[in-house]
Parts: C-alpha cells; sequence; structure tokens
C-alpha cells in the first residue's frame, strides 16, 4: 500500500517536470472523407491540426470537445462518435442539399517565450496585439496564452445548388461564407463573413489555401463590415482561416486568449461532370 | 497487480498534462522505444495520411497520394532528418522501416514506422526528439530491470530530457553509487517502509532484554539479506502479488505471537527467519523497480541492504530510547504498552492482508 502510493507521488512529481509547453501556432481545421456525396451516404470526420493544409490526426478527446454539430436542411444535431478515435466523427447524410459541421474545442494553454511570440503575431497578422504590447510593460518571463478551435466544413449531399451555407453555428469566432461555394466557378470570388461573438470583426487577417498548392495563400483583410473577398483559382479542397486575440479574462492565468475560426470546402472544377469522390484514405 | 502500478502513474501523468496544460491537442501519434540489453527498437504509430503528405510536401509533390513502399521517396533519410535518438548525447543511425495497417471501419489507416539498431556499449542515457509532428504525442521507454515504463508527452521538436536507461545517473563513481542505494535503502524503511517498520516494532515489543532482541533481528538480517541476493541475481523469482499479501500476514503473525506467549520461545527465531526471507523478497522488487546500474550490480545490492539495515536499527534504536528504557522494567510494561502495541500492528496487519489480496 505504502509503496505503491509513493511511486503514484513519484509519477506525479515526475510528469510535473516533464511536461512542459512550448508550441507554435497551428492551423486548424476539419477534414471530411468527402464534401460532396449521395443523400443517405455517411462522411467521416477528421480533426487535422498543421501547417499548409499538412495536418496530424486528432483522435476525439472528451476533454477537448466543447461542441461537434452539423446543421442541415433536418436542422442540428451532433455529430456522433466514440473517444480516442480518428476519425473523430461519422455522420449519415439523408436529406439533399449544404450541411454545415462544426467543431468547437476547449481551452488549450501554450507558454512561449517573448520573441516567438511576437513573431507568431507577425505571421498571423496580429499587429493589434504587438502594438498593444509595444506599450506595455511586459511581465517577466514566458507569455502565456489560451487559445481555442472554432472549426467548420461545408458539405453537400446530392446537386450543388440551394441555400444554407450561410448558417451560423455561434461559434465565439465563426468564419461564414456568403456565396454557396458548390455552385461557384473555379476562378470566382468568394465573400466570406468573420463574426466575433455574433458581431462582424474588421481588420482581420483572413487566409485561403488550396489543398493542390497551399504554400500559396490568398489573403485580405476584413473590412467595417467583416467581410473578405478571397478568389478561388484552383479547383479542390480550399482551407480559410483567421485568428482573432484578445487580452485573457482577469484570473484565467494566461496573458492572450487566441480563437482560431477554419471553414473547409471543395470547388468543383471548371464546366465538368460531378466527379466520383474516392474514399479518403 | 503490477498492471495497477503501472497504469496508476501512467493515468496520473495523463490527467495532470491535462492540468498543467489545460489540455494539449493531443494528437494520434505514439512512440514507444524498447531496451533490451545488446539492442533498441523504436515503434513510431502515427496517421498514414498525415505521413503521406508530410513526405510530399517534403519532395514538393502534390498531396494526397496514398504511402509508397518505404524504399520509395527516399523515405529512409527523409525521416533520419527528422528523428534523433541519442545515447549519452551520442546520435545513433538506425535502420528504417514501416508497415501500413489499412483503415478498418471507425479507424483511419495508420502507419508503423520502426527504427532498430544495437545499443552503444555501456550506454546510460537516451534522448528523443521528432520533428514532424504538429501535435502533441506520448514516448514511452521500456527498459530492462525497470517495472514501470516512463512516459512523457512532447511537442514536435521538442527533446525529451534524458531517460535512464537503468539506475544512478551516468557516469557515477562506485562511492557514488554506494551512497546513493545506502539511502535508498534507509528511507526504504524509514519513512516508505510502514510495513517494515510494524514487523520490526513487533519483534522488538516480545523482547525486554537485549539478547533475545538481537538474536530475532540477526535472524530478520541474515534471512532478508539472502533472498534479497538470489533474487536480484535472479535465482528465486516470486511475483509481488504473492509476496506482498506474505509479508501483510507475517506482520499479524508477530503482533498476534505477542499477545498470546510472554516470553521469547524457540520457534519464534525460526519464524523470525522465514518471514525475513519473505521481506528480502519484497525489498528485491523495490530494488528491481528503483533500478539497477549494470557496472557497479554487487555495490548497489550491498549498500541498499546495508541501508535497510541501518533503517531497522534505526526503528529498533529509537523504539527502545522512547520507550524501553524508561518502561521496559516496569510491571505494567506489558499491559499497557506491548498488548495495546501488538494490537495495533496486528490490526494494521490485517487490513493490509485483506487489502493486499483483494486488488
Amino acid at each position: 500500500m505504502f509503496t505503491t502510493s509513493r511511486r503514484f507521488v513519484i509519477a506525479l512529481a515526475a510528469s510535473s517536470l516533464l511536461v512542459t509547453c512550448p508550441l507554435l501556432a497551428h492551423d486548424f481545421w476539419l477534414e471530411p472523407s468527402v464534401f460532396r456525396l449521395e443523400p443517405g451516404a455517411a462522411v467521416e470526420f477528421r480533426l487535422r491540426v498543421g501547417e499548409h493544409f499538412v495536418g496530424d490526426a486528432l483522435p476525439r478527446h472528451p476533454a477537448m470537445l466543447a461542441q461537434f454539430i452539423a446543421a442541415g436542411p433536418d436542422g442540428m444535431r451532433p455529430v456522433p462518435g466514440q473517444d480516442g478515435k480518428d476519425p473523430a466523427g461519422v455522420l449519415r447524410i439523408e436529406q439533399p442539399g449544404l450541411v454545415v459541421v462544426g467543431y468547437r474545442s476547449r481551452h488549450s494553454f501554450v507558454e512561449q517565450k517573448p520573441e516567438a511570440f511576437d513573431a507568431y503575431l507577425a505571421e498571423e497578422g496580429l499587429e493589434r496585439i504587438a502594438a498593444v504590447r509595444a506599450t506595455q510593460k511586459q511581465p517577466p518571463g514566458l507569455v502565456r496564452e489560451l487559445f481555442s478551435r472554432c472549426a467548420k466544413a461545408l458539405l453537400v449531399a446530392g446537386p450543388g445548388g440551394g441555400s444554407g451555407h450561410d448558417r451560423v453555428l455561434g461559434f465565439t469566432l465563426e468564419l461564414v461564407p456568403e456565396k454557396n461555394p458548390y455552385a461557384m466557378r473555379v476562378g470566382a470570388a468568394l465573400p466570406v463573413r468573420l463574426l466575433y461573438n455574433g458581431q462582424p470583426l474588421a481588420g482581420a487577417l483572413v487566409v485561403a489555401m488550396n489543398r493542390g498548392d497551399p504554400a500559396t495563400k490568398v489573403r485580405a483583410r476584413s473590412g467595417a463590415d467583416g467581410r473578405v473577398s478571397l478568389r478561388l483559382s484552383r479547383e479542390g479542397a480550399w482551407l480559410i482561416k483567421a485568428v482573432h486575440m484578445s487580452p485573457a479574462a482577469a484570473g484565467s492565468g494566461a496573458h492572450w486568449e487566441s480563437l482560431w475560426a477554419s471553414l473547409t470546402f471543395e470547388l468543383a472544377p471548371p464546366l465538368a461532370p460531378r466527379p466520383v469522390k474516392k474514399p479518403a484514405q | 497487480m503490477i498492471q495497477r502500478r503501472i497504469l496508476l502513474p501512467v493515468l496520473a501523468l495523463v490527467a495532470l498534462t491535462l492540468v498543467v496544460c489545460g489540455a494539449h491537442e493531443m494528437g494520434s501519434t505514439r512512440v514507444a522505444i524498447w531496451i533490451s540489453v545488446d539492442r533498441y527498437r523504436v515503434e513510431l504509430v502515427t496517421d498514414a495520411q498525415a505521413l503521406a503528405d508530410k513526405l510530399a510536401a517534403a519532395s514538393r509533390a502534390a498531396p494526397g497520394a496514398a504511402l509508397g513502399a518505404p524504399e520509395q521517396r527516399g523515405f529512409g533519410e527523409r525521416l533520419r532528418d527528422r528523428v534523433t535518438l541519442a545515447f549519452d548525447g551520442v546520435p545513433v543511425d538506425p535502420a528504417v522501416s514501416y508497415a501500413v495497417s489499412p483503415a478498418t471501419r471507425d479507424i483511419a489507416a495508420v502507419v508503423t514506422i520502426e527504427l532498430t539498431g544495437p545499443l552503444p556499449e555501456g550506454a546510460q542515457t537516451l534522448q528523443w526528439t521528432y520533428g514532424w509532428t504538429y501535435a502533441s504525442y506520448s514516448l514511452t521507454v521500456h527498459r530492462p530491470n525497470q517495472g514501470q515504463p516512463s512516459v512523457t508527452w512532447l511537442n514536435g521538436g521538442e527533446s525529451s530530457a534524458p531517460i535512464v536507461l537503468s539506475g544512478p545517473a551516468p557516469g557515477d563513481s562506485r562511492l557514488q553509487v554506494a551512497t546513493r542505494y545506502l539511502r535508498l535503502g534507509f528511507t526504504h524503511i524509514v519513512p516508505y517502509g510502514l510495513d517494515h517498520v510494524l514487523f520490526v516494532l513487533g519483534i522488538f515489543l516480545l523482547a525486554r532484554q537485549l539478547r533475545p532482541l538481537l538474536m530475532q533481528v540477526t535472524a530478520f538480517t541474515v534471512a532478508h539479506s539472502l533472498t534479497l541476493a538470489l533474487s536480484i541475481f535472479g535465482v528465486v523469482t516470486i511475483p509481488p502479488s504473492v509476496v506482498e499479501p506474505l509479508i501483510a500476514i507475517s506482520i499479524v503473525y508477530v503482533a498476534i505471537e505477542n499477545l498470546l506467549v510472554r516470553k521469547l520461545k524457540p520457534w519464534r527465531i525460526g519464524v523470525v527467519f522465514v518471514f525475513g526471507l519473505l521481506h528480502g523478497l519484497g525489498f528485491a522488487g523495490v530494488l528491481q523497480e528503483l533500478g539497477l546500474p549494470r557496472s557497479e550490480l554487487v555495490t548497489a545490492v550491498v549498500t541498499f541492504n546495508l541501508g535497510v539495515e541501518a533503517g531497522q536499527l534505526a526503528v529498533i534504536g529509537a523504539a527502545f530510547l522512547l520507550v524501553g528504557v524508561w518502561f521496559g522494567h516496569r510491571s505494567w510494561y506489558r499491559r499497557r504498552v506491548v498488548v495495546p502495541g501488538s494490537a495495533l500492528i496486528g490490526c494494521v496487519g490485517l487490513y493490509w492482508t485483506v487489502e493486499r489480496l483483494t486488488f
């Protein structure tokens, strides 16, 4: 009895020394096994964390998951899945039409050196935060940041027409496409609105990238109405993302809090019949 | 019992990871390292599509392709650029292979990468770095002669702290090993070895004079030294699930005999000797889990045993100074000290017996 509890204490002490949390800012997105499917088919969702549209899989984790929902023609419902499993969710889509799927995470916690934090602010277009930091006396030590994810994917069952692409899920930070990309041609501009607590967010950097050429980024700043217009010049899967940061709430133990919104969807090839999708690997 | 011992710290670690990091983004990648006497083997299990995409990005090819055969696309070289396994600070150059497990109904396809090679002579520590992941992953290291594997959560590009392969820190001299194991032996009695303390107090309570006390302590010492050595050098192996309850029973026995018998009977020495054999096996189990230096095995075993001995003598000495010297000759000593003390020891021993048998 005594020795077991001693080992427990040692393990606790050792792990508290070993667990450190340095991390760079990575994108987060929802990756469905298919973006277009026939009504009645099932689609699997994987949670991806990475950069340039290349990411690692995160299994479904009950402590991390705040909301995992799908909003389609038949209303809003949770996306089921098994804890600890990758893919994180599976959904059968019965009715034809557009379906918005959303995953919202709980807070994660990151500590970075001030220089690394400043580099990350520059990379994510968070100059406003950098300006605030420049005017303040900085606390010593690492910069502590809380962050959470607000990822969405837009899918279509059956023919690509119709509405429902602009359904708002109510995430704290949310990208809302104002045109149906499944009814769009390659090379057209997609208007996207960025909402923060349901209100348009101005001056935020919105970045889009295509799976076939993720190094080439389409960037735009949101206007006073929270809108950007992104010219999508390639067919295939697209990832649009935006980051918003604010001072962390008092008592949270962090200096800053960031929200990461993303939206994934697929653009059809120009003037061609709808391709038969291969199941994802 | 062993299962629980491993599971508890692992669960604690996971829970603590959540608390400390406010829940990290824990990916599906898992790394396990097995160290044997002369070889190492690393098993890196990760998402097949993610690895294929990373390979494509590294070769500036279009993503989305399936993972080909390992020899294709210079896999080994690309992986070696992003993995570092170092023993005592010197990186090794492992053989690389992998196998893909296809997706099943509800599990995505994973690839198992294996890195193998000979263990450098006299290696004391290992350090692991994997830079090809965006999420955090767990690193489990299985070491020889270590009861529980070491588990760490790491981020991509982050190096593990040096993990000691067995026993003491690298480069310890014989004197350092001796000091360290002497202290470990002592602390295994005081304050951590409450069961052994109670057994020794049980011995103390029955013997008012020095002679019977010394006889019992000697029998106990000879016995536990014997089984500690036999067990460490692999002559005897008895699982803790058997030894631990028997140690608890030995405490109960000593306490009950204290209540029933007024004077040291000749058989008591024999009984104490037999129980000493059991306690020695218990010490050996602890010593195995602490880990032993391969180069200074004898030094460690001998000094650990001496430390255990010193701990027991300290308990007896303290009991003698606090109680025996003052009240040992009083007429009420048995009624007010021996009987209630033994009863208490017996109850605790009984509780442990039940606990160790049922869990």
